[in-house]
């Protein structure tokens, strides 16, 4: 047989088809981008704009760190860590670049990140955006190299110790962010003044909290990151590379016998969910204009795991639908509308795509009716009692993680995406004969 | 005894003992291209020890293990997969929840090169790598009758298929000798005669040598052309199967004493 290398030059396409394929993602961001902004933004009320911006930044959270946790099955709890990191550095470059170049922090950007009200009148884009573009992407750089330093060491760790390792990281970097003076004591102020790095501290807002941000981040800008984010990711899933994470995931021995370097791709995955998580915590302090380490602890990282393990360990159209999923969720339960008429949907959608591909599970149809039921027999009750379900979400994602624990360890999905469920075990032999690795480097 | 053939796999006087188990004391072998050589012993005798010395899960605390005249001790398994040796494993080690074809997939990866920035812009050496793969996947899962299973998990298999998707996704990494840990068990007498000769073909088509333990003696016998055979980590007996079959030490590790 000829060497692989020898092979894959003879059967690599024309050098110039590259710019196609790497820049239709790009061209297929801003679509999506320009559609969210210009035609589903202004015509659905403001709140639900909002809470689509928030799902968008969870979809890239968990979207990220599916593919350390989903994909190289490595346990890290310091999701929100990476995304704090990532968002103060965003935040100070976008804050103190406004008024070094601006001459203010106040919003300088196009109608692509207006959100006051009134026209807007400069072009799409504003010089503050490209400011807000470029500190969204240092602070991704910056979580990716803290990710690599947490990562190189703390990935020879199996299970439990990592998960400790990646949870103190975490919680370090709140304490440290939180733990910065919001001002200076007077017996400090020489040490202050000729102390570069103390001031920079100072600056950080301390444990009130970085204030006062412009907000940049709108729908276009979100979902124009949450499209790479998704393309990148499943690029990344469905080749070599990806191939390899999941490798680790199932056997780690056998994975090293095949000549997988583990250490090397455990880095890897994790320095690339750092990035995302990075870029992430830049919108999301940009969208609300402040950014506190307080909110960016724990609680958040955990968040961030509960959606990858509801929407299926390595699964990205999991945990994108997870993450919009437990976004709204908490607001649908605030006053619940009736439950039937989405499960009988459901339940129809269901069983119409089962007789299409003439696969029965009947098992399936039953639970999503019985939920149903349950959900609606639970909704009249508690609105008869006058009980308000969000204050008891917290309970809520428990149960359901506790049941998706015992019914269905690999999530929703499991390592499958949405489009598989039916497709690729059906496949007959005979349409073996174009496998789909052959057609892959076309398709995204 | 010297051979004057060279050898591919040249290993001397490797030992490793667990606290106060010597586990393998003294093992060497010198293994010719294209040979097929097995090593039997009794239940414990450390011959998947042995393997794990060779591939490095376990370093030796003495001797020297050599591959094309490339030092392999103190390197990790993956180097030592890079080298050119390629094994599978007594309790098979599939990734399950692949599908078989991902499976053989993944052997390929070693041999190609893999960058992020090459893979997420998709660039052209990216794709024909991709491609080149696939094919090479396709064409070694046909050789072994596996192509009409390519899209099944491979958990999903029969466990004989099991034991031959293991093959392939060792041949897979293109290695210069292939070390196989139990190839027959659980198979039955039909799929044994299969596999002698899928080891014949495949040491034949891809000019690889072949150390197998097994065993199943119709295997082993039939197969091998040089057994070694270890008790309780020493090596008892080398020779051909002739020579081994009737070597008393053997009989006696084997059956006991009277």
């Amino acid at each position: 047989m000829k060497t692989l290398i020898n092979q894959a030059r003879a059967l690599s396409p024309a050098a110039w088809s590259v710019i196609p394929r790497a820049l239709w993602p790009v061209a297929a961001g801003l679509a999506v981008a320009v559609l969210m902004h210009a035609v589903v933004g202004p015509n659905v009320p403001g709140f639900t704009a909002k809470m689509m911006l928030v799902a968008g930044i969870n979809i890239i959270l968990a979207v990220s760190l599916t593919v350390v946790n989903g994909f190289t099955g490595q346990f890290s709890m310091g999701h929100a860590g990476f995304m704090a990191v990532g968002g103060y550095v965003a935040a100070s470059i976008t804050y103190y670049g406004s008024i070094k170049f601006f001459g203010s922090a106040d919003f300088a950007g196009g109608a692509l990140s207006w959100t006051g009200s009134g026209p807007h009148g400069g072009g799409p884009l504003g010089k503050g955006d490209l400011l807000f573009m470029g500190s969204c992407l240092v602070g991704g750089l910056a979580a990716a190299g803290a990710g690599y330093i947490v990562g190189l060491p703390s990935l020879r760790l199996r299970g439990d110790y990592l998960a400790i390792v990646t949870l103190g990281f975490g919680e370090i970097v709140r304490v440290l962010l939180q733990g910065t003076p919001d001002q200076v004591q007077p017996w400090r102020a020489a040490e202050a003044a000729e102390t570069p790095w103390y001031s920079l501290m100072l600056k950080l807002g301390g444990p009130k909290g970085f204030n006062l941000l412009p907000t940049y981040t709108t729908l276009f800008w979100v979902y124009l990151f949450v499209t790479i984010t998704l393309i990148v990711c499943y690029r990344l899933k469905n080749s070599s590379t990806g191939r390899a994470f999941l490798s680790i995931r199932e056997d780690e021995i056998a994975s090293q016998a095949m000549g997988v370097d583990v250490t090397r791709y455990k880095v890897r995955a994790f320095v690339i969910a750092s990035f995302f998580a990075g870029t992430a915590g830049g919108l999301y302090a940009m969208d609300i204009g402040a950014i506190s380490a307080s909110d960016l602890g724990f609680l958040k990282s955990f968040e961030c795991i509960i959606m990858v393990v509801l929407g299926g360990m390595g699964s990205i159209s999991g945990a994108t639908l997870a993450a919009i999923i437990l976004t709204a969720l908490p607001e649908i339960l605030r006053e619940l509308p009736p439950v039937w008429p989405a499960g009988l949907a459901l339940l129809a959608v269901m069983a119409v795509v089962q007789g299409a591909h003439r696969r029965w599970h009947p098992r399936s149809l039953v639970v999503v009716a019985a939920v149903t039921l349950v959900a609606e027999l639970g909704r009249r009750y508690c609105a008869s009692q006058g009980i308000n379900l969000a204050e008891y979400r917290m309970i809520l994602y428990a149960l359901l993680l506790i049941v998706m624990m015992i019914s269905r360890p690999q999530g929703l999905l499991g390592v499958r995406e949405v489009w598989e469920i039916f497709g690729r075990r059906a496949r007959r032999p005979g349409a073996v004969a174009s496998p789909p690795g052959a057609s892959s480097g076309v398709s995204p | 005894m010297t051979d004057p053939s060279p050898a591919v796999l040249d290993v001397r006087d490797i030992s490793i003992s667990f606290g106060g188990l010597k586990a393998v004391q003294g093992f060497s072998l010198r293994i010719p291209p294209r040979a097929l050589y097995g090593l039997i012993g009794p239940n414990g005798a450390g011959k998947t020890t042995c393997f794990n010395l060779l591939t490095g899960v376990y370093r030796p605390d003495s001797g020297t293990v050599a591959l094309d005249g490339q030092r392999l001790n103190g390197r990790k398994p993956h180097q030592i997969a890079a080298a050119g040796l390629s094994r599978t494993f007594q309790n098979i080690r599939l990734f399950g929840d692949l599908s078989v074809f991902d499976n053989v997939r993944l052997g390929c990866h070693l041999r190609g090169s893999h960058s992020i920035s090459g893979t997420v812009l998709r660039t052209s050496y990216h794709v024909g790598q991709e491609r080149a793969i696939a094919e090479r996947t396709f064409a070694l899962l046909e050789l072994f009758g596996l192509a009409g299973r390519s899209f099944e998990q491979a958990r999903n298999l029969p466990y004989g298929d099991q034991r031959r998707l293991e093959i392939a996704r060792a041949l897979a990494t293109e290695p210069k000798v292939l070390l196989l840990d139990e190839p027959a068990a659980g198979m039955n007498p039909q799929e044994k005669v299969e596999l002698r000769a899928l080891i014949r073909d495949v040491r034949d088509r891809f000019g690889l040598a072949i150390l197998l333990i097994e065993h199943d003696m119709g295997v082993v016998m039939n197969l091998c052309e040089h057994i070694t055979v270890l008790n309780f980590g020493e090596t008892i007996a080398t020779g051909s199967p002739e020579a081994v079959q009737n070597d008393p030490k053997v009989v006696e590790a084997y059956l006991g004493t009277e």
